[in-house]
């Protein structure tokens, strides 16, 4: 019961991850603020870097929690794998579901 | 001839994908179906369906089974004209030939216990070599009854070969095909990095509502990066599994005597019996081996149950008796064996801690091999041979897009017969393998030779899809889509829903009945549930993608008539 916990921790750990990333790319950006001129100042683009990083770490130790290191090493690099297929998905048809991660970082572009 | 070596990466990358990339979708498709081949087995074999067990006594219930069994007829009759030496006399009859070797081998995903002797040839051509004649027996552990040993195991001894020797056994020509393939993938995915490079830049885009090219060459580079680890690990671990065999195979062939001697050595080194001594001997309790190897096991904090037992020399004063334990809770494959005397039950030797190479040796090959007890790792690992597997019949269809308008206006048939290939191994290969779970329903369970029909409803239903393909192709060349996409998808939905059924009336095992008491069954009947209603959303949405390209195609030719007009 306690690997299930954390495996499903890990799984939305690694996609507020992988969000955490894309928005530092100015393309995904753009998407998820809907504004065609808005880029990601450094600033924010190194606090996204530093969630990001930091989310797939935590992944990695819920991982290490729930199973033997060597299986769990294995679980998480299939974890990054369906969190950026699920990210992708997401900035396909629902960006706006990533609005709050932009917003916890940037006041004005959204209003 | 390339001005750069990005254009060079590029037709590699083009030209050996659209030729492996064929093989490398069945490799895909039937590794990701592989992951679950135990459960499969259970659900094409409904008399196995009960849970795993562990290892039951042997010298209770196994060993008076394995005296019982007999050398199989086929074997015989092919192999013992090879091995008995017609000086020394007439060959010995096949049921009274000595038994040599008994073994013994479960998992933690197998209800049943597949067992196995091998009988001694008393006269060999080649006293040196492995002289044995093979007779199998599969049992439920539970009563020590036989099961029905011809029925095939579709799962494990069909699409799990397939995987990789596409199950053309003829001088093992199907490895070496899958190990090319394997080559090819390899640099593909390093040519594909090199020429979607950019794409980094965007790295988590996919653009439905373009044009299909560009939408299809998102997915391409999606699926391809996203999964890169796992894909490049894969690809690698399974060349690893075999490379001794793509490598090397000189083993049994030019260095033949040095491998032989090698043995002896090793036998010499281990202290473990090489040859018999020719003395008869009775054998001790098995049980009690079986014992001391768990408490050895315990002591190193490993404790576990038994994987796979061997008796070696059977009867003789050299026997011995070997010991592995199941590796189901870790990846590494770790037998950590332990050998005793046949005749007084001691412990010989036990393996020693092996070298940081072995280890990761062991590491790499079993994750791909996959032993451990995991279902969400499992599971993970189809998702990643699925995305595989959408990565290359992207590939397929960006490579007809890119060209179709060109080989129209050029007269040439070469896209259309692209297609009709990737349709054949997307959706063809998905009603081949459906056709086959119905037919395994359908044919009743004492048919002699089922095994064999199942495998002709296969192959030929695949080939029937081959041909449908092709017949529906030549809207290509009128730069529409094909509709055999469309219909080869309703055909494996229907499929799909009809093995479920079937599975209920022919067992009486329904989801509500199966679901949360018996996964292995209700696993495959939900997959195949699902897999056809993304086939139906496919369908639809194929067919609005058809009238889209109908109107295209429509513009197309009047711009082309009033091309030749003008």
């Amino acid at each position: 019961m306690v690997e299930i916990v954390c495996w499903v921790a890990a799984i939305f750990a690694t996609m507020l991850g992988m969000a955490s990333l894309s928005l530092t790319l100015p393309n995904h950006w753009r998407q998820v603020t809907g504004i065609e001129t808005s880029l990601p100042s450094r600033s924010e683009q190194l606090s996204l870097r530093i969630l990001g990083y930091s989310s797939l770490v935590v992944a990695l130790l819920l991982c290490l929690a729930a199973d033997h290191p060597s299986m769990a090493v294995l679980v998480w690099v299939m974890l990054l794998s369906l969190a950026a297929k699920g990210i992708a998905t997401i900035l396909t048809w629902r960006q706006h579901w990533l609005k709050p991660l932009v917003w916890l970082f940037n006041r004005t572009e959204l209003n | 001839m390339f001005s750069s070596f990005r254009q060079a990466m590029a037709w590699l990358h083009t030209w050996f994908g659209m030729t492996l990339g064929f093989i490398l979708m069945v490799v895909f498709f039937f590794g990701s179906l592989s992951v679950f081949d135990r459960e499969i087995d259970r659900w094409s074999i409904p008399e196995t369906r009960f849970e795993p067990q562990v290892m039951p006594s042997f010298d209770e219930m196994l060993l008076p089974i394995l005296r019982s069994v007999e050398p199989n007829e086929e074997d015989y009759n092919t192999n013992m004209p090879l091995l008995h030496d017609l000086s020394q006399g007439p060959m010995t009859p096949r049921t009274e030939l000595p038994a040599d070797e008994f073994w013994a081998y479960t998992t933690h995903r197998d209800p049943v216990l597949i067992m196995g002797v091998g009988f001694r040839v008393p006269q060999p051509l080649d006293p040196e070599g492995h002289n044995h004649i093979h007779g199998n027996i599969t049992i439920d552990p539970r009563t020590g009854k036989a099961l029905p040993d011809d029925q095939l195991k579709i799962g494990s001894k069909f699409f799990y070969p397939m995987h990789f020797s596409l199950n053309l056994n003829w001088n093992r020509i199907g490895i070496y095909i899958v190990g090319i393939a394997a080559f090819i993938m390899m640099a593909a995915l390093v040519s594909g990095v090199v020429i979607h490079r950019k794409r980094f830049r965007e790295f988590f885009t996919f653009r439905p509502n373009k044009q299909t090219q560009r939408s299809v060459l998102d997915l391409h580079n999606l699926t391809g990066m996203v999964a890169l680890p796992f894909h490049f690990f894969f690809t690698f671990t399974g060349l690893l599994i075999f490379a001794s065999f793509f490598f090397f195979p000189v083993t049994h062939t030019q260095l033949e005597p040095l491998h032989k001697y090698h043995e002896m050595v090793e036998a010499n080194e281990t202290g473990l019996p090489h040859d018999r001594a020719g003395v008869p001997a009775e054998m001790a309790s098995i049980d009690a081996m079986v014992a001391k190897a768990k408490q050895r096991w315990a002591e190193k904090d490993m404790p576990g149950e038994v994987g796979f037992l061997q008796i070696n020399h059977l009867d003789d004063a050299n026997s011995y008796v070997s010991i592995y334990r199941a590796g189901s809770d870790r990846v590494a494959l770790v037998g950590e064996g332990m050998h005793f005397s046949g005749t007084t039950g001691e412990l010989i030797r036990e393996e020693p801690p092996r070298s940081a190479i072995a280890e990761v040796e062991e590491f790499l090959t079993g994750l791909h091999l996959q032993h451990f007890e995991h279902w969400l790792l499992r599971w993970l690992y189809v998702f990643g041979g699925l995305v595989g597997a959408i990565c290359i019949a992207t590939g397929f269809i960006f490579f007809v897009e890119k060209r179709k308008r060109q080989h129209t206006l050029q007269g040439s048939s070469g896209s259309q017969v692209v297609d009709a290939l990737a349709v054949t191994t997307v959706t063809g290969m998905l009603v081949a393998t459906v056709s086959m779970l119905v037919a395994n329903r359908l044919l009743p369970a004492e048919m002699v030779g089922k095994g064999y029909w199942e495998q002709v409803v296969f192959w030929g239903s695949w080939s029937v899809m081959l041909l449908h393909a092709f017949w529906r192709s030549s809207a290509v060349r009128h730069m529409r889509i094909s509709p055999a996409w469309r219909e080869q998808s309703i055909l494996f939905a229907v499929l799909a829903v009809a093995a479920v059924i079937l599975n209920w009336i022919t067992t009486g095992d329904h989801l509500l009945k199966t679901a949360f008491h018996y996964w292995p069954v209700a696993g495959v009947d939900l997959s195949l549930l699902v897999s056809s209603a993304i086939a139906i959303y496919a369908a639809r949405y194929l067919k609005k993608r058809e009238n889209v390209a109908v109107n295209k195609a429509i513009e197309f030719s009047a711009q082309n008539l009033e091309a030749s007009r003008g």
